[in-house]
């Protein structure tokens, strides 16, 4: 018999406890994994779709948390494609806006106001219709999810902020976000928002040194923070790299917290729940634990002992925890309020930390049960009833 | 010290102990030496101290005064009791104390585990020492499934886990009837004759008393005929 198959039938011995124990910590580690893994998703779709599209600089309005309330006049879209070393400038205009279902019902979508030129429509997949076209109007392109989800196709019509928009295409993108979208050519969404000339945001590629992209990259940042409107005054732009831009977004920073707020709050009661289950277990056994002492058990043979078995606990929550995450992520992503928002699956990092999470509660939860268990004279363990 | 440590296996020189509460006094200078493969018995009313001195010859308790000498050495130097107890002494309890969620055969392989035999090694010997007492056929048993006399065997075996010299057992017929008391007793004997394992036995029973060499009798902590 080796040593790890005593402690696993030491956990056998109240499959109950043991079961309701791992249950309670999957519930804790899970969330954590769930609500990371979420958030992990989002950056990495935004920061991939970044990639993919070769974008080098992130520009919105300096100051602004929120990316939607950022504001910057088309003007010094002109000005920035001047700037020797600018490849390519792609402007748009983001916004939350209700779209009315047919059972009259509205949910709030992601509306993105794209120019005909937008770099974007190298990389979105059309799958029926036809992509938006410079002239286009009362038009709209609805994303996959969300065409799906809406059961609007080429050639329905749909109702956004009130008014009917006809559908002219359905796209695919690698961007979840985007497939649950609906894309308005940008002077739309200009009219609609009573913001005529303006535009959230806009991406740009660069023209790199083979030698040191980074500074050809920071130097083109620099000219953009430094540029000023026509009446001389600062244009208040704020240009990022892709990652800084990831991690500068409000929304995620929130989610980010609030993750790790949940975790750390998850682990507080995965230790405490390990603690009562050891506690209970170790007092129930005081006399067991007397006997392995008198036969000769060192104290840390039992410190291990008690230990393996709360971490062993905790290794089957975390792996519990890891399928319910994995799984809740997929069936959230169904609900129509974040489709097309979140993408279903846990990344292996978030797993990974989750499990790590869960060896710590274990460790954490066991420490003190393992060290009063050591501690327990053999004499007085034998007599305890 | 009126006799010499080194003659034994095992001798107690003047035990003193003293419970916690001050009131009771377990121990009140208690000598006795144990030569090897010998005997013995102590026998004394309930409360009188026969358990303690079990305890405190076992190092699971330590005396007040005195000292307990293994071959000669003290106790009290000894850095790692808990080792000595693995490697040196066999415990058998009135109550067996088997761990309930264990076959027979993993119950003999618990003491093992301080042992630096491998898994398979530990398995084997455990075989060995259940078919010792008689318990092949119950090696994949647990506890409460066999009977009270069969449970006392399996604690048996796992008290020679380590091939102990020295095997303190504590009321070991005390809660079986007469013909599993006499197959553990026979047992007892026959491992002291063919392992030349020291027995010292804590008991109420005149039979147990009556197979052992020599018979202690204890009072108030002390002992009053040896």
């Amino acid at each position: 018999m080796y040593f790890v198959t005593f402690v696993l039938k030491n956990l056998t011995r109240r499959p109950v406890r043991t079961a309701l124990t791992v249950i309670g910590l999957a519930v804790s580690v899970g969330s954590m994994i769930a609500l990371l893994g979420i958030s992990e998703n989002v950056e990495h779709s935004i920061t991939d779709s970044l990639a993919r599209r070769g974008v080098d600089l992130v520009v919105t309005s300096a100051g602004k948390t929120d990316q939607l309330a950022s504001e910057i006049d088309e003007k010094l879209i002109d000005q920035v494609r001047q700037i020797p070393g600018v490849k390519e400038v792609s402007p748009a205009m983001v916004e939350l806006i209700e779209i009315t279902r047919d059972s009259g019902t509205s949910i709030n979508v992601l509306v993105q106001g794209w120019p005909a030129d937008n770099f974007v429509y190298e990389d979105i997949k059309i799958l029926s219709g036809r992509r938006l076209l410079a002239g286009d109007h009362g038009k709209a392109m609805l994303g996959l999810t969300l065409s799906e989800s809406m059961g609007k196709g080429v050639g329905d019509k749909v109702t956004i902020q009130g008014e009917p928009f006809e559908v002219v295409g359905v796209y695919q993108s690698f961007v979840v976000f985007e497939n649950g979208s609906a894309a308005l050519p940008l002077d739309e969404v200009q009219r609609m928002m009573a913001r005529p000339g303006k535009v959230t945001g806009f991406s740009m590629r660069v023209e790199k040194s083979h030698n040191d992209p980074n500074s050809s990259v920071e130097a083109i940042r620099q000219q953009v923070n430094a540029l000023t409107d026509s009446t001389g005054k600062p244009a208040k732009l704020s240009a990022q790299t892709t990652q800084s831009y990831v991690d500068s977004v409000s929304q995620l920073k929130v989610v980010r917290a609030m993750a790790w707020m949940v975790s750390v709050i998850g682990m507080l009661i995965g230790v405490i729940s390990m603690l009562n289950t050891m506690v209970m277990s170790v007092l129930e056994r005081t006399q067991e634990i007397g006997i392995l002492r008198a036969i000769g058990w060192p104290r840390r043979r039992v410190v291990k002992m008690i230990l393996g078995e709360s971490v062993i606990l905790a290794l089957s929550a975390a792996v519990l925890g890891t399928i319910g995450a994995f799984a809740a992520t997929y069936v959230l992503a169904l609900f129509p309020k974040v489709n097309g928002f979140i993408e279903g699956g846990v990344p292996l990092k978030v797993a990974m930390e989750g499990t790590a999470f869960a060896v710590l509660i274990g460790l954490f939860g066991g420490s003190y049960p393992a060290f009063r268990a050591a501690r327990l004279l053999p004499t007085e363990a034998i007599r305890h009833v | 010290m009126s006799e010499n440590p080194k003659d034994f296996l095992l001798y107690a020189d003047q035990l003193h102990k003293q419970y916690p509460d001050g009131q009771v006094r377990a121990l009140g200078g208690v000598s006795l030496g144990i030569k090897e493969a010998e005997y013995t018995a102590i026998t004394g009313p309930s409360g009188c101290g026969k358990s303690t001195l079990l305890n405190v010859i076992g190092a699971l308790d330590r005396p007040d005064k005195g000292e307990v000498f293994f071959r000669g050495a003290p106790l009290g130097n000894q850095r790692d009791l808990d080792r000595f107890r693995a490697r040196q002494i066999g415990f058998v309890f009135q109550s067996f104390f088997l761990l309930p969620t264990l076959t027979s055969l993993e119950n003999v392989q618990i003491p093992m585990f301080e042992g630096a035999l491998g898994s398979r090694e530990r398995t084997r010997k455990a075989e060995e020492l259940l078919g010792l007492v008689g318990m092949s056929h119950r090696a994949g048993h647990r506890p409460g499934q066999l009977s009270v006399g069969e449970r006392q065997r399996i604690a048996l075996a796992r008290s020679l886990a380590n091939d102990p010299v020295l095997l303190l057992a504590d009321e070991p017929t005390g809660n079986l009837d007469s013909h599993n008391a006499t197959l553990v007793l026979d047992l007892l004997t026959n491992l002291r004759r063919d392992r030349r394992l020291s027995l010292l036995i804590v008991t109420h029973s005149p039979d147990v008393a009556a197979r052992a060499d020599r018979v202690i009798r204890m009072r108030d902590g002390q002992i009053v005929a040896n």
